[in-house]
């Protein structure tokens, strides 16, 4: 993405390996629980039509209760991921991004000193002319950020 | 007119009133990108759950998921179920796409790519195909809906209101921009809502909060055994044909897939993880959307069963065979026997109101999506090399919101008198075939480069449009009684290859193997660097993009 700042620098940090490798066992979990159980509930649905059709209560069946039960394991699922991301991938998450950002402005501000320190140096009469403030115009019009 | 039609009329004025009044509004706080795309990235956590819901919940699911509960009893519910369920995926992609992208899945997928154009111009052919698709099917409904609340016959009157839908929703885009849709999105969200829960009130009141009560009113009303058990609708069985009966369980399975998989990639859904300020807000907001979204798809059941007791199948299907009057006609019936004839009208013209806006907040948020992506990937990115200046690239946006209004308004008026209910379908399969994949495997597949995105997009869309175009639905289904064609074209024409309806089954995997193949047969190398830039991008959500500070 242009001259955007790379953080890859970050993916070897030992605290970011732990938070990858906690996430990737959080989704795959989430995944395989969800997916396993509506496909099953599915394939119920079509292949064991008797066993579906079977009364639980009253003249609630299984294939309804089983469907009903889809809803509250998708509650349960969303609380119980939620409550993980929070506990054990927010914490580290905001530590990793403050962190970086803050080398991130160390290092912006170093820069910009060095190049004051650049423009101060090599800064003659004539350059700061008309035509020097007219090409600085001209560069700043075409910014898009 | 007759009293309640003049007042179905006059509430849906009132509607268009104030989302005229917030559109304007919107516009007058609308500077640049940042607001144009993503309403300022300053919704807070539950709005945007709000205009998730708002946006997801279409008059498909409100109207046609009753209807089909009313006359096919359980089957009708396996739509719900499917719908609900998709959004624990949305959950666990949803900060990682909101930390990575800015305003459209096309930034996510680019991020890491060598040739970002290909990426971002397959992205862009992607989301404007299957908004077009998914607005196709619910103008074409909008028409059909609209014209019988208003008691207007005929095709001439579906072509105007879907003139009139069209133009509202063009004007909601293109002038009001995230801001404005979004609120268009909460209010129908609210509005919806409050309509489901006064109607299950009612309903669960009538057989006195006894769920047991109510599915064995309307298993005796259906006048048919096993009405409450599954097979009625899908996956039916055909007698002495078992080749025939598995073709139709698994086209069952089919339709189940794209349901589960297709709502993490659909266009409008996406666009919205970037509305809010950062990652923590857009899980905050998928949790709402989930919580609202399963809380109204239970009330689906009372809806449709209350409709199956309450007004009979055969009066449903003599108002319209596909079932989408049901929950109008419960509601007509409801309120009669609260406050006669009148209550009859206030509640009908109140509940007919709601799948106004219902219709008018989706048609928006899909048309929304797909010009973001026009303007912002294809004319900013490919076009201009990402150096467009902003108010062009806004402009750009409000004309794309225009053309492709224009376009789903001629589509629409052409097909106004066709059945073409099954795009909505379509439509997941599509995102979940093309958009899915990219998705998942730029995210975590460490090889995964632009060769692959490519042909995992071009391969899942194509192969699922292609299915389809081959599938009963398009051509050679015919009705064994009567010898009428239940196909798209005319009996007596039949191209039909594919023998299922529903072609997520082989598209979804057709997707990914596709992209993979693209993958391992290039030569391109993934670049790592980026790859290691957008893991500790999307998990920490350092350098997302933040509400502009001014």
């Amino acid at each position: 993405m242009g001259g955007r700042h790379s953080y890859a620098g970050l993916a070897q940090d030992r605290r970011f390996r732990l938070l990858r490798t906690r996430f990737r066992r959080l989704a795959v979990s989430v995944v395989v629980s969800f997916l396993g159980w509506y496909f099953l509930y599915i394939i119920l649905s079509a292949f064991a039509r008797d066993f579906m059709a079977r009364p639980a209560i009253g003249n609630i069946n299984i294939a309804m209760l089983l469907g009903i039960l889809q809803f509250v394991s998708t509650f349960f699922l969303a609380w119980r991921y939620t409550r993980y991301a929070r506990r054990m991938l927010d914490p580290l998450s905001q530590q990793l991004r403050e962190e970086a950002e803050r080398q991130r402005a160390e290092l912006d501000s170093i820069e910009q000193i060095m190049a004051e320190r650049r423009r101060i140096e090599t800064w003659t009469p004539e350059r700061a002319g008309p035509a020097a403030r007219g090409a600085r115009h001209r560069r700043s019009y075409g910014e898009t950020r | 007119m007759t009293g309640g039609r003049l007042l179905t009329f006059g509430l849906f004025v009132v509607f268009i009133l104030i989302t005229l009044a917030v559109t304007f509004w919107a516009r007058a706080n609308t500077r640049g990108k940042d607001d144009f795309y993503a309403g300022g990235r300053a919704f807070s956590g539950p709005q945007n759950g709000l205009a998730l819901a708002g946006d997801y919940m279409s008059a498909a699911s409100f109207l046609g998921i009753a209807g089909i509960i009313a006359l096919s009893g359980y089957d009708g519910f396996l739509y719900s179920i499917g719908f609900l369920v998709a959004w624990l995926l949305t959950l666990l992609l949803v900060e990682l796409m909101r930390n990575a992208g800015r305003f459209t899945m096309a930034d996510v997928l680019s991020h890491r790519v060598r040739r970002q154009p290909r990426v971002r111009t397959a992205a862009v052919i992607s989301t404007v195909t299957v908004s077009v698709f998914y607005l196709l099917a619910q103008m074409v409904g909008a028409g059909a809906l609209v014209s019988l609340l208003l008691g207007l016959e005929g095709g001439t009157a579906k072509a105007v209101t879907i003139v009139v839908v069209g133009a509202m929703m063009i004007f909601y885009v293109s002038f009001g921009g995230m801001k404005g849709t979004t609120w268009v999105q909460i209010i129908k969200a609210v509005l919806l809502m409050a309509g489901t829960v006064v109607l299950t009130a009612l309903v669960l009141g009538r057989f006195g909060f006894n769920i047991s009560a109510l599915l064995g009113a309307a298993q005796e009303a259906s006048g048919r055994t096993g009405f409450l058990d599954p097979g009625n609708r899908f996956g039916r069985t055909v007698p002495g044909d078992p080749v025939g009966t598995l073709i139709n369980k698994l086209d069952f399975i089919s339709l189940a897939l794209a349901l589960v998989l297709g709502t993490a990639g659909l266009p409008h859904i996406v666009s919205r993880f970037f509305t809010v300020p950062d990652a923590r807000a857009a899980r905050t907001s998928v949790n709402w959307a989930i919580g609202l979204v399963g809380v109204f798809y239970l009330m689906t059941l009372a809806l449709g069963f209350g409709a199956t007791a309450l007004v009979s199948p055969e009066r449903i299907i003599a108002e319209d065979p596909s079932g989408n009057t049901a929950a109008l006609q419960l509601a007509q019936v409801l309120g009669e026997a609260v406050a006669g004839p009148v209550g009859g009208d206030l509640l009908l013209a109140f509940i007919g109101a709601v799948a106004f806006a219902t219709i008018l907040a989706v048609v928006s948020g899909l048309v929304m999506a797909s010009s973001t992506s026009l303007a912002h990937d294809y004319f900013g990115h490919v076009l201009m090399f990402g150096r467009p200046r902003e108010s062009q690239e806004v402009a750009v946006a409000r004309l794309s919101a225009f053309a492709i209004g224009l376009l789903a308004v001629v589509l629409a008026v052409v097909a106004r008198n066709q059945n073409v209910a099954f795009l909505v379908a379509l439509a997941f399969a599509m995102a979940a075939s093309a958009n899915l994949p990219a998705i998942v495997l730029s995210l975590f597949w460490k090889r995964f480069n632009s060769t692959g995105v490519v042909s995992g997009i071009y391969g899942g869309l194509g192969g699922s449009l292609l299915l389809v175009l081959l599938s009963p639905v398009v051509s050679g289904k015919v009705d064994p009684v009567t010898g009428g064609s239940l196909s798209l074209l005319p009996a007596g024409v039949d191209f039909h290859v594919f023998p299922m309806e529903n072609p997520g089954l082989v598209s979804i995997p057709f997707g990914f193997l596709c992209a993979w193949l693209g993958t391992v047969l290039s030569t391109e190398k993934a670049d790592q660097e980026r790859y290691d830039d957008l893991s500790v991008r999307s998990l920490t959500g350092t350098g997302a993009h933040t509400p502009r500070q001014d």
